[in-house]
C-alpha cells in the first residue's frame, strides 16, 4: 500500500501559459499522486482552471512539460490524452439522452456496441441513475446532470479525472451532498482527481492535498489542515477566513517560541516555523474560532492576554460573531463564539472583556 | 382608470385591423383565383378552370420548374456556403475579421435596382458569366449567403462552446466533434436560414430579371410580363396563390421540424 501511494500520476513542470496581456500559469511545477484528491484552490483568475486545461489539452503549453503516467504529453492532443474533465457548465449534449451521453466517449473509442450498452449500465446503477437514460439533460434536475457529466468521464476509467468547480452550479445543500457523493465515488473507483475550486471549505473537506495559487503561481502545497492552520501568507491566511491578521515584526525568539510586536504595539506569542526565516516574517494569523473570551477578572497572566472591549455582536445562526476592540492599542479583533460559550458566559457589547487565543493559535506569516 | 378599463377593447381592435391588413389582400387574391370573372376582379361562382388553364400552360409550367430548380439550388449551396462562413467568422480570429463580418451583411443593405444593374454590368462586361440559369444562380446564392450567415451568427452568439470541448475531451477529433456535436446544435437556425432564403430566391424579381437573359424566365418575371401585356387577370391570381402558398407552406413545414428538433 505504502508503496501504491508513491506513483505519480499527473506531473506539471515548470509550466507557463501567457495570454495576451497576463502570464495566466507563471513556472507552476506540482505532482499528483495516483489515487489522490489533488485541489487547485485560489480566487477567480488566479490561473487554477487554465492550469486544469493544459492537463486536459485544451489550452497549448508556452514553456515546461506536461506528464500524464511519466510520459510527456505537450503535443497530444485532447481526444488521445488519457484524462477526462468535468466542466463547471457540466456541458451535457442537450441533443443527446443520458445514455447516449455517457456512451459518447466509448463510442469515439470504438468499443463495440454490446460493451458499450454493460459499461454504461454499470455506470448508471453507480451514480443511481436508474430509469433516467432516455431523458435529455434539460429533463433532470441539478444533481442528476452532475453525476450524468461525472458518468459521462468515468465510464472511460480515465488516468486521472479533471474536475472545474463541478459544484458551482448547485445550491448550498445539494453541493455538500454531492460533495459527499464525490469522495464516495473517488474511493469506490480508486481514480485521482484535480480538483479546481475556490471554494475553501470545498477545498478543505475533499482534498487530500491543496495547492494555493495567486496570480499564476503556486504559493503553498499541502494537507488541508496545513493550508488552514498555518497558511504561509497572509494572502493564504485572508483566503481561509483567518479574520486575524497583523502586520508585525519578530523581536525576541527562542525556546520553539518566537514574539511579535504587531504595528500598533501589541505583543503577541507564536510558535516558530522551521520553514520561514523570522528576518522575513510580516505579520502574524489567527482563526476567529480559536479566540477565547474570558471574564476580565481570569487577569492578564500568560501567552496571548488582553483587555477589550466588545464593540459588536452579530448573529450568525452555528455562531456570533464578535467584534472587540483592545483597550492598549485598539486593534480590531474577530472571535466566533459558539452557542454552548454565549449562553454561558452571556457576554453582551460595551463589556470589558479579556480576549485570550493560546500559542499554536497563532501563526507567523509571511507576505 | 378609464384607460385602464378601455385597454382590453383597444388591444384585440387594434391587433385585428394590422392583421387585417397584413393578410386581407392576400386572401382576397386566394379567393379570386376561384372565381368564374374572367377579369379575376369580382366573384362570380367558384372554378378551377384558371388552375387547369395554368396547368395546361407550358409558360407557366416552365417557369414554375425555373423557379423552383433555382431557389432549390441557391437554398442547398447558400445555407452550407453561410454556415460555414459563420462558423469561421465566429470561431477563428484573424486580421479583419469584424470588417469581413460587418461587410456581409452590406448588400442587404443596398436596393436591389442598383444591385440588379451592377451585376449585369459585372457578369457581362468584367466576367463574363453567361446570363440565364448561371448568372442567377449565382446572383441568389451571394444574396443569400449573408442571410444564413446573420441567421447562424445569431445563434452562435447563444451556444455553449465548452461543449465542442467537452466533445474533445471525450474524444472526438475535429471533424467528428463538428458531426455529433456542432452540427446539430446550429441545425435551428440552419433550417430557419434555408426557410429565409427559399421564399427570398423563389419570390426575387429585380435581380434576376436584369441577369436572366434572354429564354429564361422564372414565375416571378413571367407574372411581370402577362401583366406587361395585360392578358389574363385570373391566371396572375393563380400563379399569385403559389406564391403566398408554396413559401408558406415551407415556413410552416420548417417550423414543424425545428419544434420537432428543440424536444
Amino acid at each position: 500500500m505504502g508503496n501504491r501511494e508513491s506513483i505519480l500520476c499527473v506531473e506539471l513542470r515548470n509550466v507557463v501559459k501567457r495570454f495576451p496581456g497576463v502570464t495566466a500559469v507563471d513556472h507552476v511545477s506540482l505532482k499528483v499522486e495516483q489515487g489522490k484528491v489533488f485541489s487547485l484552490l485560489g480566487p477567480s483568475g488566479c490561473g487554477k482552471t487554465t492550469a486544469l486545461r493544459l492537463v486536459a489539452g485544451l489550452e497549448t503549453l508556452d514553456e515546461g512539460d506536461v506528464l500524464i503516467d511519466g510520459k510527456v504529453i505537450n503535443d497530444v492532443p485532447p481526444y488521445y490524452r488519457d484524462c477526462s474533465t468535468v466542466f463547471q457548465t457540466l456541458a451535457l449534449f442537450p441533443h443527446m439522452t443520458v445514455e447516449g451521453n455517457i456512451a459518447y466517449g466509448l463510442e469515439r473509442r470504438k468499443v463495440p456496441k454490446d460493451e458499450i450498452g454493460k459499461r454504461v449500465g454499470k455506470m448508471l446503477e453507480l451514480m443511481e441513475l436508474g430509469g433516467m437514460e432516455k431523458r435529455r439533460p434539460t429533463q433532470l434536475s441539478g444533481g442528476q446532470r452532475q453525476r450524468v457529466a461525472l458518468a459521462r468521464s468515468l465510464v472511460l476509467n480515465p488516468k486521472i479525472l479533471l474536475l472545474d468547480e463541478p459544484l458551482a452550479s448547485l445550491d448550498r445543500k445539494l453541493r455538500k451532498e454531492m460533495q459527499v457523493e464525490l469522495k464516495r465515488i473517488q474511493r469506490e473507483v480508486g481514480i485521482t482527481f484535480l480538483y479546481v475550486t475556490h471554494d475553501q471549505k470545498v477545498a478543505l473537506s475533499i482534498s487530500d492535498i491543496i495547492a494555493v495559487m495567486r496570480a499564476g503561481k503556486l504559493e503553498q502545497i499541502g494537507i488541508p489542515n496545513e493550508i488552514y492552520e498555518t497558511p504561509r501568507t497572509k494572502f493564504i491566511a485572508d483566503f481561509m477566513g483567518a479574520i486575524n491578521i497583523f502586520s508585525g515584526k519578530i523581536i525576541a525568539s527562542g525556546d520553539g517560541k518566537v514574539q511579535l510586536e504587531t504595528e500598533s504595539g501589541s505583543r503577541v506569542i507564536a510558535p516558530e516555523n522551521k520553514d520561514i526565516r523570522s528576518e522575513e516574517v510580516t505579520g502574524i494569523s489567527i482563526h476567529p474560532e480559536l479566540v477565547e473570551l474570558l471574564p476580565v477578572e481570569a487577569g492578564l497572566e500568560g501567552d496571548n492576554r488582553f483587555r477589550g472591549k466588545i464593540v459588536e455582536m452579530i448573529y450568525q445562526g452555528d455562531f456570533i460573531e464578535t467584534k472587540i476592540s483592545l483597550d492598549q492599542t485598539g486593534e480590531p479583533i474577530t472571535a466566533y463564539l459558539s452557542s454552548i460559550q454565549d449562553r454561558e458566559s452571556q457576554f453582551s457589547p460595551g463589556e470589558e472583556v479579556l480576549v485570550h487565543w493560546s500559542l499554536e493559535s497563532s501563526n507567523i506569516l509571511l507576505d | 382608470m378609464r384607460s385602464w378599463k378601455i385597454t382590453p377593447k383597444v388591444l384585440p381592435t387594434l391587433v385585428t385591423l394590422f392583421y387585417t391588413f397584413l393578410w386581407a389582400p392576400a386572401i382576397v387574391l386566394i379567393v379570386l383565383s376561384f372565381s368564374n370573372n374572367k377579369y379575376g376582379i369580382k366573384w362570380e361562382g367558384f372554378t378551377l378552370r384558371w388552375y387547369a388553364h395554368i396547368y395546361n400552360n407550358v409558360g407557366v409550367r416552365n417557369a414554375l420548374t425555373s423557379s423552383l430548380f433555382i431557389a432549390s439550388v441557391t437554398v442547398v449551396v447558400a445555407t452550407i456556403a453561410g454556415t460555414l462562413a459563420a462558423y469561421g467568422l465566429y470561431k477563428y480570429k484573424f486580421r479583419g475579421r469584424k470588417f469581413l463580418r460587418t461587410s456581409i451583411l452590406l448588400p442587404i443593405t443596398i436596393p436591389y435596382i442598383v444591385t440588379a444593374g451592377a451585376l449585369l454590368v459585372f457578369y457581362t462586361q468584367v466576367i463574363h458569366i453567361p446570363l440565364g440559369y448561371p448568372g442567377i444562380i449565382i446572383a441568389h446564392i451571394s444574396f443569400s449567403v449573408p442571410l444564413a450567415v446573420f441567421v447562424v451568427l445569431g445563434r452562435m452568439a447563444r451556444i455553449d462552446w465548452t461543449l465542442e470541448e467537452a466533445s474533445t475531451d471525450l474524444g472526438g477529433d475535429r471533424l467528428t466533434t463538428w458531426r455529433k456535436i456542432t452540427l446539430p446544435l446550429l441545425l435551428p437556425a440552419i433550417l430557419a436560414s434555408a426557410a429565409l432564403i427559399f421564399p427570398w430566391s423563389f419570390n426575387d424579381f429585380t435581380i434576376t430579371y436584369f441577369v436572366a437573359g434572354l429564354g429564361t424566365t422564372t414565375l416571378p418575371i413571367y407574372v411581370f410580363s402577362q401583366l406587361q401585356y395585360g392578358t389574363s387577370g385570373p391566371v396572375i391570381n393563380t400563379i399569385g396563390t403559389i406564391f403566398i402558398t408554396l413559401p408558406f407552406i415551407t415556413l410552416l413545414l420548417m417550423n414543424f421540424l425545428q419544434k420537432k428538433e428543440v424536444t
